[in-house]
């Protein structure tokens, strides 16, 4: 309850994320109309809505897979439109994907390290020469992805073939495949879906721990408990449509959300 | 760092200096020769095929354009055939970029349409290149190779030279597949979506890659012209870049060994199968489907798949009443 507060306490500093005006449609569907909200350095933010609300389609524009039709995305101020997937990761964007995208050969440790690819710097000539510098690369690589299998609790399977995980597994690799790349902004496209209770609350809590690193998170979830717990704001999408953003408690008593999305519940105090 | 991982390429070099030092019979030294040429052909397209899932059906035409641009700087302007080579693998390197930019934004069945026509052109440019490459009849005349003045046209010092290449080349691959760029290589073959997503650069790596298998089919290309001393376009045909998939495929995908077991099996079978004479393309055909059928993920796999069942096995025979 403490940390849903201290979004108020403070005055917003400068954006990490600045969604402008952003239209996309596909063919006929109007899939984002006009949708522009901030998302601020240090915060877990929830991007909510309805099936077909239009937050993958926000996912896939920040994180580079199509361009806005109209708008704008800046990230740490600068406009990244245009720029490729690949540039994005290697300036601080990093994302997972809501049917968990794994390389099914490798090895969980052989993950984590491609994605520690963009800090990484070895190419075809490094490799085949094997100087000391690439030696020195590797296992620094290697070190940091223990670490990152530790923080998410997959070292004891850093062996096994990725696509051999249990489900729940597969998305906590996928984290920290994500988080190899030292991102700014990590973005969860439903983590919690496919997950039982008990791991959706061990997902809750490495979320809060992501944010403790210092790693802003834009979350995009149906599960209402884990959102409401860990995110400092949360924005609402219906339709394409920016329907509301505030803090939990705001978002849990606002009229047109409850209307729309929430079907009646409850406003708590 | 520890010896083990080189075990069994020293094994390989130890067979084949043995090999080298024993063998005098001069047609079973050209079969080896030819084995060897076809590992470094088959290791160069399995970087592209097993590694990063790219599939080439024109991979004859890099074999053919390190052949023929070696063979005709030798031929006609009388280069020295070292600085041809260095131009060769430049030249292969260059079409293997121009080609690849557009066409490796292909995928599956479009990418292998696109390589497949390539190597059509390529074809057709051998052919019909007049007094340049001889046309249909081919090139003749090319000389030789002498290192620091050593002869090496002798079928021995050939074998040597060509296994040392080959031998070179299957540690670079190994160290290449065991780094960065051979993680992100296997990345883009099992999900070229999440290699973007994790900051790939996937068009630029499988670009790479490309021009890496070409400058390997080129090389191969010079070892083969400068041993046999004559190429005509058959040589790099249609039906040679099939036949070098099915190498990949028959010895393993995605195997630096699987490259030295489906080269020499197929390098070997055509010999072996002049006995049928005109049963020979039957019963070729009816291996290769064996293999697939038997050992779908190639001859490494299988083969280490069988050991591992006997190595099971074996205890329990022993403790058997």
């Amino acid at each position: 309850m403490r940390m849903n507060d201290c979004d108020a306490r403070r005055p917003a500093s400068p954006a990490l994320l600045e969604v402008e005006g952003v239209f996309k449609c596909f063919g006929g569907v109007q899939a984002l109309t006009d949708i522009s909200f901030e998302v601020a350095p240090g915060r877990i933010h929830g991007l909510i809505g309805p099936n077909g609300a239009g937050k993958t389609t926000l996912f896939n524009l920040v994180s580079g897979v199509f361009r806005p039709d109209r708008g704008g995305i800046r990230f740490q101020g600068r406009a990244i439109d245009g720029r490729p997937s690949h540039e994005r990761v290697r300036q601080g964007i990093a994302r997972t994907f809501q049917n968990v995208e794994l390389f099914g050969s490798m090895s969980v440790l052989e993950n984590v390290l491609v994605g520690r690819h963009v800090r990484t710097r070895c190419g075809f000539l490094g490799a085949m020469t094997r100087l000391p510098w690439v030696g020195r690369e590797e296992r620094a690589a290697r070190e940091a992805a223990w670490r990152l299998l530790e923080f998410v609790g997959l070292a004891g399977q850093a062996m096994t073939t990725s696509r051999e995980l249990p489900f729940g597994w597969q998305r906590l690799l996928e984290i920290a495949r994500a988080l190899a790349a030292e991102p700014r902004l990590l973005l969860l496209d439903e983590p919690a879906a496919g997950l039982n209770a008990v791991e959706s609350e061990r997902l809750g809590d490495l979320i809060l721990q992501i944010r403790e690193r210092g790693v802003t998170v834009l979350l995009v979830e149906h599960d209402m408990g884990l959102t409401m717990r860990v995110c400092d704001r949360i924005v609402v999408l219906d339709q394409g449509r920016l329907l509301a953003q505030g803090t939990p408690r705001q978002i849990q008593c606002h009229p047109q959300v409850l209307a729309a999305y929430l079907g009646g519940a409850v406003c708590p105090g | 760092m520890s010896l083990k991982p080189l075990l069994p390429y020293l094994v390989l070099a130890a067979a084949v200096v043995l090999t080298g030092l024993l063998v005098d019979n001069f047609y079973a030294l050209q079969v080896l020769i030819f084995i060897g040429i076809n590992t470094l052909l088959a290791l160069g397209l399995n970087m592209l095929m097993g590694y990063a899932g790219q599939i080439s059906l024109g991979h004859a035409a890099f074999y053919g354009l390190g052949a023929y641009a070696s063979g005709v700087l030798t031929v006609h302007c009388q280069w020295s055939p070292w600085p041809a080579l260095a131009v060769a693998l430049a030249l292969a390197a260059a079409v293997a970029w121009l080609v690849g930019l557009p066409t490796l934004r292909l995928s599956g069945y479009y990418l292998g349409m696109g390589t497949l026509g390539f190597g059509m052109i390529v074809f057709i440019v051998f052919r019909e290149g007049g007094a340049l490459t001889g046309g249909a009849s081919g090139l003749v005349g090319i000389p030789p190779l002498t290192l620091g003045g050593v002869d090496l046209s002798d079928p021995q010092r050939y074998f040597f030279l060509v296994w040392t290449v080959v031998l070179g080349f299957m540690l670079l691959c190994r160290r290449l597949i065991d780094s960065r760029v051979g993680r992100a290589l296997r990345a883009i073959h099992d999900s070229e979506q999440a290699a973007r997503a994790v900051g790939v650069d996937t068009h630029r790596f499988k670009l790479q890659v490309f021009v890496l298998s070409a400058v390997m089919a080129a090389l191969g290309g010079f070892l083969y012209a400068h041993l046999i001393g004559f190429i005509s376009p058959e040589s790099f045909n249609f039906m040679v870049s099939v036949r070098l998939v099915t190498m990949v495929v028959i010895g393993g995908m995605a195997s630096v060994w699987g490259a030295l077991l489906g080269a020499g099996l197929l390098t070997l079978l055509p010999e072996w199968l002049h006995a049928f004479a005109d049963f020979e393309m039957i019963v070729y055909g009816a291996i290769l489907i064996g293999v697939m059928i038997f050992l779908p993920q190639g001859l490494t796999r299988g083969l280490i798949d069988a050991y591992e069942r006997l190595r099971r096995q074996a205890p329990g025979i022993s403790s058997a009443p």
